[in-house]
């Protein structure tokens, strides 16, 4: 019973986090109908960022570089990018966050060598003793930040002039362009709260406890898990990037458990194609409907 | 000869389309008019198999059209022009009207990439051009679509439907984005479609003056609801039409 | 293409082997590799407008089907078929493979697809762990037997000379290679000219259009990504010829995964979606430049530490699709076709 209330734990907090980038993902998907493509790399991105500045400043403030700087290369790749191809249909821009992920990747990838840091200084490989349990602090944490800032965007979300426009756009965006709501405004937030979010992600994927591997190329390949958590959810749902996240590190820790690590990595996966063929549009996502 | 027999269809808590009942006879022109949001193009998507009727039956002879998978119905002899044209702007006239003939033609992946089916595409072809010179495109058929003109693309869409060699053809607000002279020569090809080829036309047009020049039947909707069904001169007298159309302006 | 061009084109394809020498040789192979490849994506991408990550999934299947049905190892699942027949079964079951994911296939559009194709990279990079008894484990791999064709050898067996130039194992694998990239090529075109094409581009650019003139949208999206499924089978088979071996990978970005995926899709991009011959142009840069700089790297000296020919490619096809998105939607076969119009 133990061990089944860790994997519980252990499956939220991973959960906690791939919620994090399933909304960011999420938010860019309903703010401009582009699926990105290039999360991985902002993730890689962030977390180099980390590692290159803590040794001097600190970990607490080479986070918040981190966060930053990730959240300004999502910005900076809206901006140089995607903005100034005005013609391009979502499915072009989506192939174009494919170069762009590429080459963020490589390069990140090439900087690193072959070190595999980890960056969770603040929560790593401190576990807890709780009622004869042992707990990772960093799911802990990873599940009270997740929830602590998936509720600032909730109430962003719903209640600032911000979140309106952005649900008008998702809406309909002439009528929003109509009201004078400003296209790129909004899908420039979407980019830079999809960046920052992958940036705090990373602060827990990089970490012996979440991952047992420190920043790599693996740390692109399981923030690759937000698609399937994005998708299990609905793309365009807000409310299922969140239920996708925790479904997918729960289907993460019980098969990793019960069936076999190897496997785990292929689980989610399939569990979103199981998603995909009876409801296409995802647990909460709208369906599509055809226009003529 | 088409039957919509008391066909609703609710989104939601909103009806579209209340008890709707009328009848297409072979060889006419037939045109379901309406005001904005009454309901024509839902009908109209409900013939076609897009939205699926809350009740209600569609039958097309003794087949019950709601039974079939949309893709059957081009089989079925029924073709379809679309308001907004969708066709494929990087291929070619002919290319696009081709595709008409493909419930008329056979060969998958392998028939086709061998080269089996050569012959049987040049004999199509041959009909798609010659389709086309009926509607007057003749001279525009290897062109790409993209650099022709909007009212020679309506004309495209509609040699596509036509080249389903259909029974029923269903024009979807053919006037949409055409200037006068352009409707007028549409309306003229519309009637050319009718008597020369006597094909049963079922169009759903809110341009008044196109429809009652060349209808022989019309059924008016207004609120997802038959509020008249007759010739043109009785529709044009009902009070009801008039209500609707006025109403909706003042 | 004109068809006069193709004369001399074919000429010197076919001659090139009495002047290269054999690395230069393996280098255009694995360039005819990527062709191949890029053919069935692009078709599925460009022309029937769904995207795939899976190519290097269906590599895989490819790659595994040819080593199991011709392989005679003793402590491996191997049925010994003649590899002729090994290459056409392998083909026909990676498209079988590409149908049996029909239920997601012809339901989910467009970039869905590429996400939830994402799922069998996945899948495939622990059946081909977990499946040790087909495709040997990830520590040895499997040798796959060599292909012949009713008798002939290509390997070194033998001596088969041509104008004074020995016609060894690369050699022969070059003509085999370029045959079947002449028939894929082949194939293609006709299927876009055609009944079949026109569905694709149906589908693609407006499914209710489609359904109108009655394609079966769902049949059709299924049956594309069986076809292109089928391409990457045949790659895939031309892999393990290629390596002389078959190993499956150890992590996602190996032969067969995210990485191949994407730098076959790259091919596509690059060559123009939809364009076959633009398909060959993007495969010679993609899998061409890392084997070129390779070639060259000491001559050049570009390359030091991390620094290497697979980086900088990566690079480069990155940057490509970046600029073909945002400057020429069309890719390299629009660039010819203006250079073409230019000319005339």
């Amino acid at each position: 019973m133990t061990t089944f209330l860790q994997l519980m734990l252990n499956g939220l907090g991973k959960g906690a986090v791939f919620a994090l980038l399933a909304l960011g993902f999420v938010v860019i998907f309903k703010a401009t109908e582009v699926v990105n493509f290039a999360h991985g790399s902002l993730v890689l991105f962030g977390g180099y960022l980390v590692l290159v500045t803590k040794d001097t400043v600190g970990w607490a403030a080479a986070a918040v570089i981190g966060i930053v700087s990730a959240g300004l290369l999502a910005l900076a790749v809206e901006r140089l990018l995607l903005a100034r191809s005005r013609h391009a249909d979502p499915f072009s821009l989506a192939l174009l966050t494919i170069g762009v992920d590429v080459i963020i990747t490589e390069e990140v990838v090439r900087r690193l060598g072959v070190s595999l840091p980890f960056i969770g200084d603040a929560w790593d490989a401190k576990p807890l003793q709780f009622a004869g349990v042992t707990l990772f602090r960093t799911h802990l944490v990873a599940l009270g930040v997740a929830a602590v800032l998936i509720t600032a965007f909730f109430l962003a979300f719903r209640y600032t002039t911000w979140g309106i426009a952005l649900r008008a756009q998702a809406e309909n965006p002439e009528a929003a362009a109509l009201v004078g709501i400003r296209r790129s405004r909004v899908t420039a937030s979407a980019w830079l709260i999809a960046g920052l979010l992958a940036g705090v992600a990373v602060l827990f994927i990089a970490t012996q406890d979440f991952s047992g591997a420190g920043l790599s190329r693996g740390t692109h390949s399981i923030a690759l898990a937000a698609f399937p958590a994005a998708i299990i959810g609905g793309l365009d749902s807000t409310a299922g990037a969140i239920v996708g996240g925790l479904a997918v590190g729960l289907v993460d820790a019980l098969s990793t458990e019960y069936i076999s690590f190897a496997f785990a990595k292929s689980a989610v996966f399939l569990v979103m194609l199981v998603v995909l063929v009876v409801r296409p549009a995802g647990l909460f996502g709208t369906r599509e409907t055809t226009r003529v | 000869m088409l039957v919509l027999d008391r066909v609703t269809l609710r989104f939601g808590g909103l009806v579209a389309l209340d008890e709707v009942s009328f009848t297409v006879t072979p060889g006419s022109l037939h045109a379901l008019i309406g005001p904005n949001g009454a309901g024509k193009s839902s009908c109209f998507n409900v013939i076609s198999g897009l939205y699926r009727p809350t009740s209600g039956a569609v039958r097309l002879g003794e087949q019950n059209l709601l039974e079939l998978r949309p893709h059957r119905l081009a089989g079925l002899g029924i073709g379809r022009a679309f308001q907004n044209t969708a066709l494929s702007t990087h291929s070619t006239v002919l290319d696009n009207v081709l595709l008409g003939r493909h419930t008329l033609t056979r060969g998958g992946f392998i028939a086709c990439s061998l080269r089996w089916t050569r012959r049987e595409e040049k004999r199509h072809a041959a009909r798609a051009r010659e389709i086309c010179d009926f509607l007057g495109i003749g001279a525009a058929v290897d062109q790409p679509l993209g650099s022709l003109p909007y009212g020679v693309t309506k004309k495209v869409d509609i040699a596509r439907a036509l080249a389903v060699e259909p029974n029923l053809l269903l024009l979807d607000e053919p006037a949409a984005g055409l200037n006068t002279e352009e409707t007028a020569e549409l309306a003229a090809t519309i009637g050319q479609i009718r008597t020369d080829l006597g094909i049963a036309i079922l169009l759903v047009e809110h341009d008044m003056d196109l429809v009652m020049g060349i209808a022989d039947q019309v059924t008016v909707l207004d609120f997802g609801r038959v509020i008249a069904d007759g010739t043109p001169g009785d529709v044009q007298t009902d009070p009801d039409v008039i209500k609707a159309y006025l109403g909706a302006t003042t | 293409m004109s068809k006069l061009l193709w004369i001399p084109v074919a000429v010197v394809l076919l001659a090139l082997p009495l002047y290269l020498d054999a690395s230069w040789l393996k280098a255009g192979q694995y360039m005819m590799i990527g062709a191949v490849g890029a053919i069935g994506l692009t078709l599925l991408s460009g022309q029937a407008g769904q995207l795939s990550l899976a190519h290097g999934f269906f590599l895989l299947v490819g790659a595994t089907s040819y080593s199991v049905l011709s392989g005679t190892d003793d402590d491996l699942v191997g049925l010994g078929l003649n590899p002729l027949l090994a290459l056409i079964g392998a083909v026909a079951i990676s498209a079988l493979a590409g149908v049996a994911f029909a239920p997601v296939a012809g339901r989910v559009r467009g970039i869905y697809l590429g996400v939830a194709s994402l799922a069998l990279v996945f899948l495939g990079l622990y059946l081909g762990q977990a499946a040790g008894s087909l495709t040997g484990g990830t520590s040895t791999g499997r040798a796959p037997a060599t292909f012949e064709l009713f008798g002939f050898s290509f390997s070194n067996e033998g001596t088969l000379i041509v104008a004074g130039v020995p016609l060894r194992g690369t050699e022969r694998l070059w003509y085999l290679f370029l045959i079947l990239l002449a028939l894929s090529y082949w194939l293609a075109k006709g299927a876009v000219g055609t009944r079949i094409g026109r569905s694709w581009r149906a589908v693609r650019d407006n499914e209710a259009a489609a359904t109108a003139m009655g394609v079966d949208v769902r049949r059709t999206k299924a049956g594309v990504f069986a076809v292109s499924s089928a391409y990457a089978g045949l790659a895939g088979v031309m892999i393990v010829l290629w390596f002389d071996i078959l190993k499956p990978d150890e992590n996602e970005f190996g032969t067969y995964g995210i990485n191949t995926s994407i730098a076959f899709l790259a091919m596509a991009i690059i060559g123009g979606l939809g364009s076959i011959p633009g398909a060959v142009a993007g495969a010679v840069v993609v899998y061409g430049l890392p084997q070129l700089l390779t070639l060259y790297s000491t001559d050049l000296g570009w390359f030091t530490g991390s620094v290497t020919p697979v980086l900088v490619s990566s690079f480069v096809y990155g940057a490509a699709i970046v600029l073909v998105v945002l400057f020429e939607p069309g890719g390299l076969a629009a660039i010819g076709r203006r250079i073409k119009e230019l000319r005339s």
